[in-house]
């Protein structure tokens, strides 16, 4: 049981990083961006590449490569999304030709093995009785953290209540003179940064390979939807629903099975209660 | 308008099979052959992608699990069960329908992007399950041994570029007809069908079946070209790719969708020496188009043509 | 004359908010008849129930002695009940022509090149004849609510709700419309029921006017008679002065 506890906490965190963002995206710019993936594969090769290949310490190499992927995701919507954003199924298709670029480029250059992304904490503690790994006790605590910064930045700053605001009611926000166009790359950035920072805090005990990015992004999607698009308390509490129901059936079934887990919540979410469980509005 | 189905219309879609019928008699080479295979069953892929999603609007990013419905059904059939293996093209068809019947009742009343993302989720599903299933479906590998159909090469290829130029015609045909009116004004305003007396529902339901019945065909044929099927039929990459040869021939026109499967098809054989490059190609592809040619390429390459034979 | 449309004790909740209360209310055939009632009185979520696009809560519908409570929007419609939108949503990347011939394909109007003629009978009833060919999506907003006409004709009604046609009018097109609408009514044998709030040209249109406010029916009778009525004008010209834009 203990085990079930510290490993789905573990692992939803990591979800939740990666949630927040996505919905973050959509809730500003009612943008499903299905390049988020790439953020995190991104963040994932940039930590590789500063400490495995340029022999960074490891620390200022975490911080770069949220930074870098940070401006990515800036850059990428400068670009890229705002040309486009007349069109919700244009801004799907380029974001989606984005992540595939993305991914044929890390392919192209790294190839297809696995790379080694060292720890920022090692050694193992034991918690409740069960063996876990420093890194993991690290990423839980960063990625709480992180949250919490944002939670403070959206609610206390004047930037962040422009992001909400502009979330809330994109055309309103435009008529009290809050710039949408400034809101959505800092959205942009804050949701590539935090999906970079899941991948630097997790990469050293999952793998680390081009097509990383597909399946934290379907299960950002997977989260999302079933907390409802663009709520923030609503993706967090999606992450711990899934993240502790794929822990569980870990356990029970078999891993191979959890990856189902995320899927199936979508279909059921979309099925039952499209709006999701803190969904304003409904999904059609 | 309705029925603007004109005798140019008709010549130039003469004129493009009569190429491809002839191309492999004036080019003797299995290659070819069997680069003009898939580059006609892609083509059939991309019609019936177009047919439902370039007229409704209702993007399917889930297309993979219709071809992988048909491929598998197609080989279990023929290594498991040792049917007759022509009893897989229609097994094939039914099974995607099947399934597009099930999925399509939920996922149809979302709009746009979340119903192309539970499409998306339904096909990750299949894949998967094929992976945890794998004493039966054989894993990764996927399954052996199919049959071929034909044991000519050139025969088979006839047999597909029949079956894909009846289909077309067929998706072409429904897309000019009232139902075709009827799916464009679906993309338009729902509440407005409603209120015009449109039955929505079955109209979306209708043309996903049909969409997901080609596509079937279309895997079916391929498992019997390919003699094997795996679980990356089912996976992104193969939607994406179809999608990608419908954005280059012009979404909703149908026959600029089988142009556009086969220039890309043929467009990868030349760039065969980097093969590792074709995602990447075709991704790049994608993002010119969306930027600079929103309609797409070969419909309205052929729109300009038919204007100017006058 | 027999009653066309029987509603009666309709009602629906939205939340804690009550937007239709116990309506009830009946349409002779041949009849042209008004709602009136301030913005929010519930006139158009009546119409939504009426019409099938909202479930009501309670209450029945009855058209033509059919109960048609409980079925779908395209049911009702293809049953003889049109309706047009307060917003005018035509099919955009269609024609005009196009736009009016989705409405001649329901059920059982099939066979498309009739269907295409009828269309643009349909589209010279209401004079857009020389626009058959122009995109919708080009076309005023005067024309637009021509067009949503003609589309919702095509179903052949027996009764025709109309959502504030004269919204977003300028004076020019009001008249030339009540007009089309008078033509309607006599030519055709339309019955119709119009929701407004644009006083004058409504009143000298309908033969018979239903007072909503606050989801209730406050009053019913000739248009001289509610004028005069003291809860409707306290319902309509009260709360009109205090958010009076002109």
């Amino acid at each position: 049981m203990a085990e079930i506890l510290i490993y789905g906490a573990v692992t939803s965190a990591i979800y939740a990083m990666l949630a927040v963002g996505f919905t973050l995206i959509f809730g500003v710019a009612r943008i499903l961006n299905l390049a988020h993936g790439s953020f995190y594969a991104l963040g994932a090769y940039t930590a590789y590449v500063l400490t495995t290949v340029l022999h960074l310490p490891l620390l200022p190499s975490a911080v770069l490569a949220v930074l870098f992927v940070a401006g990515f995701g800036v850059g990428l919507e400068r670009a890229l999304v705002r040309p486009l954003r007349g069109s919700q199924i244009a801004v799907l298709m380029i974001t989606l030709a984005t992540s595939l670029v993305v991914e044929q480029v890390l392919f192209l250059t790294f190839g297809s093995e696995y790379r080694n992304v060292p720890s920022l904490a090692s050694g193992k503690l034991t918690l409740l009785g069960v063996d876990i790994s420093a890194q993991r006790l690290v990423t839980l605590g960063v990625s709480v953290t992180a949250l919490s910064l944002l939670w403070l930045f959206i609610q206390r700053t004047r930037l962040g209540s422009a992001i909400l605001a502009v979330s809330q009611d994109p055309e309103a926000a435009q008529y009290m003179g809050i710039p949408s166009d400034r809101v959505f790359a800092t959205v942009m950035g804050l949701s590539a940064g935090l999906a970079a920072l899941a991948a630097v805090l997790a990469a050293p005990f999952l793998t680390v390979q081009p097509g990383m990015g597909l399946l934290p992004m379907v299960k950002a999607f997977a989260i999302v939807i079933v907390g409802g698009l663009g709520s923030i308390p609503g993706s967090i509490l999606g992450a711990l629903l899934l993240g502790y129901s794929e822990t569980i059936v870990a356990y029970l079934i078999s891993t191979s099975w959890t990856e189902l887990v995320s899927l199936v919540a979508v279909l059921l979410t979309l099925i039952l209660r499209p709006a999701g469980l803190f969904g304003k509005r409904a999904a059609f | 308008m309705l029925a603007s189905l004109t005798w140019k219309d008709l010549i130039g879609a003469a004129a493009a099979v009569a190429l491809l019928a002839i191309a492999p008699l004036l080019v003797k080479s299995n290659y070819l052959v069997g680069v003009l295979t898939v580059a006609i069953i892609y083509g059939l892929w991309a019609a019936s992608w177009d047919f439902m999603s370039g007229l409704t609007g209702r993007e399917n990013f889930g297309y993979a699990l219709f071809i992988g419905a048909g491929a598998y059904t197609a080989g279990f059939l023929d290594t498991a069960y040792m049917a007759n293996p022509w009893w897989g093209l229609p097994a094939g068809v039914m099974a995607a329908v099947g399934f597009s019947l099930v999925l399509g009742f939920p996922t149809l009343r979302l709009k746009g992007p979340y119903f192309a993302l539970a499409m998306l989720s339904g096909a990750a599903i299949l894949q998967r399950l094929m992976l945890i299933f794998w004493e039966k479906t054989g894993g990764e590998e996927g399954l052996y041994g199919i049959r071929p159909l034909l044991d000519s090469q050139l025969g088979f290829y006839y047999l597909v570029l029949g079956a894909t130029v009846v289909s077309v015609m067929i998706l072409v045909l429904l897309a000019r007809s009232s139902w075709g009116v009827i799916l464009r004004a679906i993309r338009g305003d729902e509440a407005s069908c409603q209120a015009a007396g449109i039955n929505v529902t079955f109209y979306k339901i209708a043309s996903l079946a049909i969409s997901a019945g080609f596509g079937g065909l279309g895997g079916a044929l391929y498992a019997h070209y390919q003699l094997q099927v795996s679980p990356q039929l089912f996976s992104i990459v193969t939607t994406i790719t179809v999608i990608i040869m419908v954005y280059v021939g012009g979404m909703g026109s149908i026959y600029g969708a089988v142009g556009g499967a086969v220039l890309l098809t043929l467009l990868t054989e030349l760039l065969r020496d980097f093969g590792e490059w074709r995602l990447l190609v075709y991704s790049l592809i994608l993002i010119l188009i969306l930027f600079f040619l929103p309609g797409g390429l070969i419909a309205p390459l052929w729109r300009k043509l038919r204007g100017a034979a006058r | 004359m027999s009653a066309l449309l029987e509603v009666a004790g309709l009602t629906k909740r939205f939340g804690g908010l009550v937007a239709v209360k116990d309506v009830s209310f009946t349409l002779a055939k041949g009849e042209i008849a008004g709602i009136l009632g301030p913005n929010g009185a519930g006139k158009t979520t009546l119409f939504n129930l009426v019409t099938g696009f909202i479930p009501p809560d309670t209450g029945t519908v009855v058209l033509d002695g059919e109960s048609i409570r409980g079925l779908p929007p395209f049911r009702i419609v293809n049953r003889g009940l049109a309706r047009t939108f307060q917003l005018c949503r035509p099919f955009v990347g269609m024609s005009a022509q196009e736009n009016v011939l989705v409405g001649c394909l329901g059920a059982g109007r099939h066979g498309s090149e009739t269907a295409a003629a009828r269309a643009l009978e349909l589209l010279g009833m209401v004079g857009l004849e020389h626009k058959a060919r122009t995109p919708s999506e080009l076309l005023p907003y005067g024309d637009l609510r021509r067009l949503e006409i003609a589309r919702a004709l095509a179903t052949n009604p027996k009764l025709l709700l109309l959502d504030e046609p004269f919204a977003g009018l300028g004076t020019a097109e009001i008249e030339p419309l009540s007009d089309l609408i008078r033509q309607l009514h006599r030519e055709q044998g339309l019955t119709i029921l119009i929701i407004e709030h644009k006083l004058r040209e409504f009143m000298k249109l309908v033969m018979r006017v239903i007072a909503m406010d606050f989801g209730e029916v406050i009053a019913t009778g000739g248009p001289e008679q509610i004028v005069r009525d003291p809860r409707v004008i306290e319902a309509y010209i009260g709360r009109e002065e205090e958010h009076a834009p002109a």
